[in-house]
C-alpha cells in the first residue's frame, strides 16, 4: 500500500470509527438514563408504598399481602373501655387473622351532654306591590322588610318517660311561648300524650310552624277562622293508634284546652273549655306515593259573645309522590283542606278551603300554586255578616342548603267586604342554626 | 265429655306450642345493609324489614306513618348510627309507641359502636363545612371487615333477645364469616392490580370501600358533603382529574348524572354508578352480590 493509500485508509477508518464511537456514547448515555429512570421509578414506588403504609397505620399494602382473614374477627370489645385509650382508627394488624372489632365509645362533652338541643330559625320577610290594609288591619300592614320571627327551640328528654319541647317565638311584638309541652312517649295501650301549651291538632296547616309551611303567608281560611297564631292553647292532648287489618296507620287524638284563643274562643266560666278531636288515616299507595286523610272537630265558647259556642269541622287530604331513587330531585305534594265554622253571631255558616300543589323541579328548586277561598265574619250595626275572600298564590322556592331557604310568593287576594283585589309579591328568607329536631310527618 | 276436653286441651297445647316455636324476632333495620346481614345470621328465626331502600339516599328518608306500624311491633331496631338517621328516625321513634326499641333499651342496636370508623372530624366543625357527620363517616358498612363486625354485634343482640337460639345464630355467624372471608380474598385479589389508583366520588360514601381496596379518593363532585355541585368546584375537579390522570368518577344511583357526565366528557374519565347498599338494584340481594357487582363495574372502568 502506498503512502497515499495508507492515508486514505486512515481517513476512512477515522470517518467510520468516530460516528460509531459517538453512537456508542449515546447508547451508553441512554442506558444510563434508563437505569436512572428505573431507579427513580423504583424509589417512587417505594415512597408510595411507605406513604400507603403510613396511611394504613404501618402495614404494607395488601397487594403484597394476603387479604385479611375475616374469620378471625372475634368479639366486640366491652364498651366500658375508656375512649382515650381507644383508637378511632384501628391500625390493620400484622396478620389479618388477628383483626378484632373496635370499641368506639362516643364521648360527648361530659357536663354538656344533658343540655337540650337548641336551635334558632330566623324568618325574614319582605313585601312589594299594592298597599294591603285588609290582611292585618291598617295599623299593622306588612312592612317592606322585617325580621318577622325568630323561633328558638329547646328539645330534650326529661326522663325515661317524657320529652320536653319548647318553641319560643321572638317577634317585633315581644317574646311568646309558641309551644311548650311535655310529650309522653312511653305510655301503654298505644297511647301518647302531650301536656302544656301547644297547637291544636286540627287539620294540617294549624299544626305547622312557620318554617314548615310551604307558603310565605297563611291560607285565607286559616287566617280568617283561627287568626295569625292559629288554634293554640294550654291543655292536654292524648293520641291513640288503632291497629287494623288494612295496613292503615289510624290515629285518633282527643284534646282539651283551657279555652282561650284570641278572637276564636273565650273562657267565660270555669267550664268553658275548648275541645278538639282529630282522626287521621295514612296509607302508602305505592312505594313512591301515599295519601293521608284527616277529619277534625273543635268546639269552645265563642269569643266576644255572652253565650254561644264556636264550632269548627274540617277535612284534610294530602297526597304525596316522591320516587325513592330520584327523591332528591323530584317530588309532588297536593293538599286540600276544607273547614266549616258554625257560630251564632253571624248570619250564616262560614266555609273556607285551600287547595295547593307543590312540585320539586330540581334538587334545590320548588314551585307551588295555591287557590283558596274563605268566608269572613265582619261586624256590622245589625250583627256580623259573612263575606267571602278569594285568593290565588304562586310560589318559587330555592334551598341553598338544608338549613336555609329563599322563597318568593306572588299572590292576589280579593277581599269580599270591600270588593277590592290586592296584588302583592312576598319574599321570605329562612335560616336555621343549631340542632332542630325533625317534625312529625 | 272428658275425652273431648282432653282432646281440646291437647290441640290447644299443640297450637300454642307451634305458635311459640314459629315466633320470629321482628327486626326493623334503618337500611338494607344491616337487614341483609341480619338475615344471614337470623335465618328463618328472624323477620327483617328495612326502612330505607337500597336505592334511596339514607340521609333523606321520609318519616312516614306507615313506618310507625313496623316500629310499633318490632322486637329489635338496628341503626347505622353516627347520626346517619338523625333527620328522620327520632320523630318515628317518638311516635312508635314501642319503648323497647328506644336508645338504651334491649331492643335497640347501634351498629356503629363496634366497627371501625373513618373521617372523625377533629377541631371545630360547623355547617360551613357542609353536612358533616360530627361522629365520623357513617358509610362504614362498605368495608367487608366491618360487615363481619356488624354480624358479630347482630349475633350478640339476637342471642340476648333469644338465648335459646344462640347456638343457631353462632353457627350461622361462623358460616357468614367463612363465606365473607372467601369472598374477601377474591375481591382483594381482583382489586390488587389497581391498588393506589385514584378516583373521584360524588359524595363521601366511599372512604371505607376505598381504604379496604387500596384506592385513593382524590376529590368529590360535591364541593362539601351534601352541597350540590357548583360550577367553580366542577372546574376544579376537571382540572384535578386532568392533572392526576384519574380514570374513574364513582357515583351513587340516587344522584343526578348531569355533573359527573359533564366532568367525564371534559376529561375522559368514566362515570361508574356503584351501589352503596344491598338491594340498590334488582339482583343485588345480599352483601356478597353487592360487592361482586360494584367491584366488577369498578374494575371494568379502571382497566
Amino acid at each position: 500500500m502506498t503512502a497515499r493509500g495508507q492515508l486514505v485508509f486512515l481517513l476512512i477508518s477515522f470517518a467510520v470509527v468516530t460516528p460509531l464511537a459517538a453512537q456508542q456514547t449515546i447508547e451508553q448515555r441512554v442506558q444510563q438514563l434508563e437505569k436512572r429512570l428505573d431507579d427513580l421509578s423504583r424509589q417512587v414506588t417505594e415512597v408510595r408504598q411507605q406513604i400507603d403504609q403510613l396511611k394504613s397505620g404501618g402495614q404494607p399494602p395488601a397487594a403484597v399481602q394476603p387479604a385479611e382473614d375475616l374469620t378471625k374477627i372475634e368479639t366486640v370489645l366491652p364498651t366500658a373501655a375508656t375512649s382515650e385509650q381507644t383508637p378511632t382508627q384501628a391500625p390493620p394488624p400484622n396478620a389479618l387473622t388477628d383483626v378484632q372489632t373496635i370499641n368506639n365509645v362516643q364521648t360527648p362533652g361530659a357536663s354538656k351532654v344533658f343540655n337540650p338541643d337548641i336551635s334558632v330559625i330566623g324568618n325574614f320577610l319582605g313585601k312589594a306591590g299594592q298597599v294591603n290594609p285588609y290582611e292585618f288591619g291598617r295599623a299593622d300592614m306588612r312592612p317592606t322588610f322585617q325580621l318577622d320571627e325568630a323561633e328558638v327551640a329547646f328539645q330534650a328528654f326529661v326522663d325515661p318517660y317524657a320529652k320536653a319541647n319548647f318553641f319560643l317565638s321572638l317577634t317585633p311584638q315581644g317574646i311568646d311561648v309558641e309551644e311548650g309541652y311535655a310529650n309522653f312517649v312511653t305510655l301503654p295501650y298505644d297511647l301518647t300524650a302531650k301536656v302544656g301549651k301547644m297547637k291544636a291538632y286540627f287539620g294540617k296547616d294549624n299544626t305547622w310552624h312557620t318554617h314548615v309551611r310551604p307558603w310565605v303567608d297563611q291560607p285565607l281560611v286559616i287566617h280568617n277562622f283561627f287568626g295569625e297564631e292559629g288554634l293554640n292553647d294550654v291543655g292536654v292532648s292524648v293520641s291513640k293508634e288503632f291497629s287494623n287489618p288494612w295496613n292503615i296507620f289510624l290515629e285518633g287524638t282527643g284534646e282539651v284546652f283551657r279555652g282561650d284563643v284570641a278572637n276564636v274562643f273565650e273562657r267565660r266560666s270555669q267550664n268553658d273549655l275548648f275541645y278538639n278531636a282529630h282522626l287521621k288515616g295514612f296509607r302508602d299507595i305505592s312505594e313512591n306515593s301515599n295519601i293521608e286523610l284527616g277529619t277534625s272537630y273543635a268546639r269552645g265558647a265563642l269569643a266576644g259573645a255572652s253565650n254561644g259556642a264556636n264550632q269548627f269541622a274540617g277535612v284534610d287530604v294530602t297526597y304525596r309522590w316522591k320516587p325513592l331513587m330520584q327523591g332528591l330531585y323530584k317530588s309532588f305534594i297536593g293538599r286540600l283542606e276544607l273547614i266549616g265554622n258554625d257560630r251564632p253571631d253571624v248570619n250564616r255558616k262560614l266555609r273556607g278551603f285551600y287547595a295547593s300543589a307543590d312540585r320539586q323541579i330540581a334538587q334545590r328548586w320548588f314551585t307551588g300554586l295555591r287557590i283558596d277561598a274563605s268566608d269572613r265574619a265582619v261586624a256590622g250595626d245589625s250583627g256580623a255578616r259573612a263575606f267571602t275572600d278569594r285568593g290565588v298564590a304562586a310560589t318559587l322556592t330555592f334551598w341553598p342548603s338544608e338549613f336555609s331557604q329563599l322563597r318568593g310568593e306572588l299572590r292576589r287576594v280579593h277581599y269580599g267586604d270591600v270588593s277590592r283585589a290586592v296584588n302583592e309579591l312576598l319574599f321570605q328568607l329562612q335560616f336555621a342554626i343549631g340542632a332542630h329536631g325533625a317534625h312529625a310527618f | 265429655m272428658k275425652r273431648i276436653l282432653l282432646l281440646l286441651s291437647v290441640a290447644s297445647l299443640l297450637i300454642c306450642g307451634n305458635l311459640f316455636a314459629a315466633a320470629k324476632i321482628k327486626v326493623v333495620s334503618a337500611t338494607e345493609d344491616p337487614a341483609s346481614i341480619t338475615r344471614e345470621i337470623g335465618g328463618d328465626r328472624v323477620e327483617v324489614t328495612a326502612i330505607g331502600k337500597g336505592y334511596q339516599d339514607p340521609h333523606f328518608i321520609e318519616p312516614k306513618p306507615s313506618f310507625l306500624l313496623l316500629l310499633k311491633n318490632a322486637d329489635l331496631l338496628e341503626v347505622v348510627g353516627l347520626e346517619l338517621e338523625i333527620g328522620w328516625l327520632p320523630p318515628l321513634l317518638d311516635q312508635s309507641r314501642n319503648n323497647d326499641i328506644r336508645p338504651g333499651q334491649k331492643g335497640y342496636l347501634d351498629l356503629s359502636l363496634g366497627v371501625e370508623i373513618l373521617d372523625r372530624p377533629s377541631g371545630t366543625i360547623n355547617r360551613s363545612m357542609g353536612d358533616v357527620h360530627p361522629l365520623g363517616n357513617p358509610h362504614y358498612w362498605l368495608n367487608p371487615a366491618n360487615a363481619v363486625r356488624m354480624a358479630i354485634e347482630i349475633t350478640n343482640k339476637l342471642t340476648e333477645l333469644r338465648p335459646a337460639d344462640g347456638p343457631f345464630f353462632a353457627q350461622r355467624l361462623q358460616n357468614f364469616k367463612v363465606r365473607m372471608n372467601d369472598a374477601n380474598k377474591r375481591w382483594v385479589a381482583e382489586m390488587a392490580p389497581f391498588r393506589g389508583a385514584k378516583i373521584v366520588t360524588y359524595h363521601p360514601s366511599w372512604p371505607n370501600f376505598a381504604r379496604h381496596f387500596g384506592l385513593e379518593i382524590a376529590g368529590t363532585v360535591e364541593p362539601k358533603p351534601g352541597i350540590p355541585p357548583s360550577p367553580s368546584h366542577t372546574l376544579e375537579i376537571i382540572n384535578l382529574i386532568k392533572q392526576q390522570h384519574i380514570k374513574v368518577i364513582v357515583m351513587e344511583p340516587y344522584f343526578d348524572r348531569k355533573t359527573p357526565d359533564f366532568i367525564g366528557e371534559r376529561t375522559g374519565a368514566k362515570v361508574v354508578v356503584l351501589y352503596p347498599s344491598v338491594a340498590g338494584k334488582a339482583g343485588l340481594d345480599d352483601y356478597f352480590r353487592l360487592f361482586d357487582y360494584d367491584l366488577s363495574e369498578l374494575i371494568k372502568a379502571l382497566k
